[in-house]
């Protein structure tokens, strides 16, 4: 299992260097730069050659890599020069709070969407699966950034009852003690991964209620409940387990948008902040961080797998 | 005997989307403590239905219609859900087809025997463990109290099955009901677990429904017998009376068209025609339309199941005056000797086992096929049989270039062509085809009759359009099939009829060899009839050489010139068909012999020897010298130190390879030094 699990770290290092090289190459092949970004408009090619030359973006792509790439060994993702900040302080203090609402909201899905696909495959066309299948199709199709301005006209302007902006704080603590805050953005994350999660679960359960080991379980006078909790659940939780890993990254990037709709000040709105002003080394820095969100998220599922399927073992 | 559960005109329906399936019409049947009866029929004849209504786990949309079945004074039929969960496992267990999936993949077997025991008994977890242990430990699971933590998927079939079996007995139920439950396990095995619920029976002094399609089983492990055809008991007695003297034509028709009863050079009886769509069952006797000896009266009426001792349901029975057989076996035409077409010199097949790592590092290797040569010759049938692991579908697979051999070489038609590439050997293709044992997975479901046909033709570029339409109306005509299955889907179709487009298939570019592997095991009885049959007449007409897999021997015996035995990836003995199966030299060949269930009471139960036992051994690490020494019952050190050559046992080519064989070998051909005859057993 340990040698499992370090192979699949050295492949993961691997992999988020590609990642990096190939969002390297993309951020210099776009339009403008960060010298216009940070300039103006206005600024004359003298003052853009300069700021340039003075960040070292005038060197070849290859060579400001691995400078790029030795300084992130050693732990240093750059400096943003729009923030004035280390880019690792600027992840530093925002990524616990986007971690908050994905957790919040990750969670928050699952205990919804096991039972709700539970009951769907039970229920199987009948009222009850035709109704939270529509509504799954609905959340499922709906853009987050939507989707938040929906629940913020709803819950915030209609019925007053919850707050249109997330807390306001570079204290994760005083961001905790303002739950109310914290309501709408996990529920347009959660909305989204419950409709998703949901039809996953219900057909697995479905798969499984049709198995031969469901039938001797009844034939040993197991009622109803018995079959689906002991026997069913574990079963159809290996899919599942597998999805949850593979839409980590997903989630993840689902918070970029709705942080920006809310005003939250986490990871997203970062990056938000830095596409705007092209801040390559934020955007290069959030971009390593995804891409190990991915790695982690994948190896997560295979050892999920794991957990729930013994017929899985990994040497 | 007092009964234990009787079923009074049990009629059984199935509300589907599209009308409603009444899959039994009418059954009664009692069974007695401690007795066995066997219900017996083809697929859809409703014996699985009556199984299930009476522990009424009936399919989605199933319900007992109408009739009673009482379970000591219990009305099981009208009985609510919650007390049918309390009869469940308790006073009824059930034992079901295939244990690969009847296990909880994702529970220990411990839990899942002991699960029945909590479900059903006051005891604590601890109490209701150490009882699993006790019943895995009855159903004969080696340390079983070790294993209790074990999850199936570590545990063989036929290992599976005696858990199966465990959480069925667990609360010592009255009435034990075993659905098919060795038609998916190796015949060594189906013997072992067979005699295990023979033996359980007779401890416990529980009552048994058998269900099975299998003859042989019910001739060998019940009391009584029910055939079962369209829904209905067709004719029920003492199973050796039935078997001595079966009254209804369908019994008879089900005897004659086991190959085990026909000898090699006759035709098998095959039944014509299908069973009757139970959604709308005909009108008087329901075997009518495919009956020798229907008449007009059988047509309009329904003959009751009537009679003291041995009642049937026929107007016109057997055994009641003199009647012409209807298609007796005719005799087939002999094939000469001819020239070589497939030689197969010491092959050898070996996949390497892997570890799951980055290096791919070599772990070991399963060894498939170790050193096998053979010959065969044009016009004749190769049967090739062994039980499920033994290397037989991998050597199929070599003959037609569709896998490449580890070393050794397969020269087809003095051609080499093992080791040839994908382009030289593009053209050669069309002399060899393969058949495959699963009709339904083998044609493609998107694909209409037509195209399936005709794609050989058009890869191989055999003719304009105009002429390949010809050749595959021609196709279907000689495999049986109306000319209006061309424009239809293989689903609509039955197994029997996609077998038969299957043969179609591999005979469209006119082949020299047809590889079958397993084509019949998956048919029932009357329709193996059928497509054997059919196999016979085209090699006829074509010239055509088969090698012909399966693990059944007696379907192997009929149908072949030549057989090939093979063990865990050795061929441990080959010969004349007739030579090997009634004079085998080998002990497999002998224990495989015994382990067939015959449709004879009288003889099956004067078989006393033990079959094969024991578990086929890993080929990842086979055993030493000979291979079959771990469950053979003569092995002596010689066999684990020495691998024993191949000797011959006749001028026709007789051969085994045994260090103490069952034949005297013949010496003068022998180029061995060691003195075979001193262990030979005598034959039995």
């Amino acid at each position: 299992m340990i040698g499992f699990i370090t192979r699949r770290l050295l492949q993961s290092i691997v992999v988020v260097l590609l990642v990096t090289v190939i969002v390297f190459i993309l951020l210099h092949l776009l339009p403008g730069g960060p010298a216009r970004a940070q300039l103006g408009t206005r600024a004359t090619p003298a003052a853009i050659a300069n700021f340039n030359h003075q960040m070292g973006y005038d060197r070849p792509v290859p060579v400001q890599y691995w400078d790029w790439l030795k300084h992130l060994v050693t732990g240093n993702l750059g400096f943003s020069v729009k923030f004035n900040q280390s880019v690792s302080s600027l992840i530093g203090e925002r990524l616990p709070k986007t971690l908050v609402l994905t957790v919040l909201s990750t969670l928050f899905a699952l205990v919804v969407a096991i039972p709700l696909g539970m009951i769907q495959a039970v229920k199987r066309n009948h009222a009850a699966d035709y109704t939270i299948t529509c509504w799954a199709f609905i959340f499922y199709a709906t853009p987050p950034f939507f989707l938040g301005v929906v629940l913020i006209v709803v819950f915030s302007v209609y019925l007053p009852i919850l707050p249109a902006e997330a807390p306001q704080s570079s204290s994760l603590g005083v961001i905790l003690s303002q739950p109310a805050g914290l309501i709408l953005p996990v529920l347009t994350l959660a909305l989204v991964t419950i409709a998703q999660f949901s039809r996953y679960m219900r057909s697995s359960v479905i798969e499984n209620l049709a198995e031969d080991y469901v039938r001797t379980a009844r034939a040993k006078g197991a009622g109803e409940r018995i079959v689906l909790i002991r026997h069913v659940l574990r079963n159809s939780l290996i899919p599942v387990a597998t999805l949850l890993g593979l839409s980590l990254p997903t989630i993840f990037s689902g918070a970029l948008i709705t942080e920006a709709v809310f005003n939250f000040p986490g990871i997203g709105q970062l990056f938000w902040t830095a596409a705007q002003t092209q801040d390559y080394p934020i955007m290069l820095g959030i971009t390593v961080l995804v891409g190990l969100a991915t790695v982690i998220g994948s190896l997560l599922a295979d050892l999920a797998y794991a957990v729930l399927d013994p017929r899985v073992r990994y040497a | 005997m007092s009964p234990v559960v009787t079923l009074d005109d049990l009629h059984t329906d199935i509300a589907l989307r599209k009308g409603t399936v009444y899959p039994v019409g009418g059954v009664s049947l009692t069974v007695g403590k401690g007795e066995s009866l066997g219900i017996v029929g083809e697929s859809g004849c409703g014996k699985t239905m009556t199984a299930l209504s009476v522990i009424r786990l009936l399919p989605p949309g199933g319900r007992v219609a109408r009739g009673s079945i009482t379970l000591g004074d219990t009305d099981l039929a009208t009985l609510d859900e919650a007390g049918m969960r309390k009869i469940r496992g308790n006073r009824i267990g059930m034992i079901f087809q295939d244990p690969m999936t009847s296990l909880n993949p994702c529970m220990t077997i411990g839990d899942q025997v002991s699960e029945t025991v909590l479900l059903h008994r006051d005891v604590t977890r601890a109490q209701a463990r150490e009882r699993a242990a006790e019943v895995l430990d009855l159903v004969g699971l080696p340390r079983a109290k070790e294993r209790l933590d074990s999850y199936p998927h570590l545990l063989s079939g036929g290992m599976r099955q005696r858990v199966v079996i465990a959480m069925a007995l667990a609360c010592e139920p009255e009435l034990l009901i075993a659905d098919e439950p060795t038609t998916a396990l190796d015949a060594t095995i189906q013997k072992q677990i067979l005699e295990l619920i023979d033996d359980l029976r007779g401890r416990l002094g529980m009552a048994v429904i058998l269900v099975t399609h299998d003859l042989g089983v019910i001739a060998g492990y019940t009391d009584r017998v029910a055939v079962m055809y369209a829904g209905k008991i067709v004719e029920t007695s003492s199973t050796r009376e039935l078997f001595a003297n079966p009254r209804h034509p369908y019994t008879e028709a089900l005897f004659r068209a086991l190959p085990e009863n026909v000898d090699a050079d006759r035709r098998l009886y095959a039944i014509p025609g299908l069973p009757p769509d139970l959604s709308n069952p005909p009108q008087g006797c329901r075997f009518a339309a495919r009956c020798a000896y229907a008449t007009e009266e059988c047509r309009d009426q329904e003959p009751e199941l009537t009679g003291d001792g041995h009642p049937f349901a026929c107007f016109h029975p057997l055994g009641a005056k003199e009647q012409a057989t209807p298609n007796p076996h005719t005799p087939l035409a002999v094939a000469e000797e001819t020239a070589p077409l497939l030689v197969v010199r010491n092959l050898v097949r070996t996949f390497p086992v892997t570890s799951n790592g980055v290096l791919q590092r070599k772990i070991g290797a399963v060894s498939a096929v170790a050193d096998v040569s053979f010959t065969v010759h044009t016009g004749e049938t190769f049967g090739l049989v062994g039980e499920s692991g033994c290397g037989k579908s991998t050597i199929g697979r070599l003959l037609v270039a569709a896998d490449t051999p580890t070393s050794g070489s397969v020269t087809f038609d003095g051609t080499q062509i093992s080791g040839k590439s994908h382009h030289e050997l593009r053209k050669r293709r069309r002399d060899f085809q393969l058949m495959f044992q699963d009709p339904y997975a083998s044609l493609d479901p998107r694909m209409r009759v037509r195209s399936i046909l005709r794609e050989p033709l058009a890869i191989q570029h055999r003719g304009s359009a105009v002429e390949q339409e010809k050749a595959i109306a021609k196709l279907l005509d000689e495999v049986g099939l109306p000319g209006a299955a061309l424009d239809k889907y293989p689903h609509e179709f039955s197994g029997g009829q996609r077998q038969r487009i299957g043969l179609a298939r591999a005979l469209a570019l006119r082949p020299k060899l047809i590889v079958a592997d397993e084509p019949v095991s998956a048919l029932d009885v009357s329709v193996q009839a059928q497509i054997l049959n059919l196999m016979r007449d085209l090699q006829r007409e074509h010239q055509l050489t088969y090698v012909f897999i399966s693990h059944d021997l007696s379907v192997v015996r009929y149908l072949s010139t030549t057989i090939g035995v093979m063990y865990l990836g050795k061929l441990v003995e080959i010969g004349p068909a007739e030579q090997v199966y009634t004079s085998p030299a080998h002990p497999y060949t002998q224990g495989l012999i015994d382990t067939i269930p015959l449709a004879d009471p009288e003889r099956e139960q004067r078989k006393d020897n033990a079959g094969v036992r024991g578990e086929l051994p890993s080929a990842m690490n086979p055993p030493s010298g000979c291979r079959f020494r771990t469950r053979c019952p003569l092995a002596t050190e010689k066999c684990a130190a020495e691998e024993p050559p191949m000797r011959q046992f006749s001028h026709q080519g007789h051969q085994a390879a045994c260090h103490y064989p069952l034949q005297q070998p013949d010496v003068t051909e022998s180029t061995n030094r060691t003195n075979p005859g001193s262990r030979a057993a005598p034959q039995s």
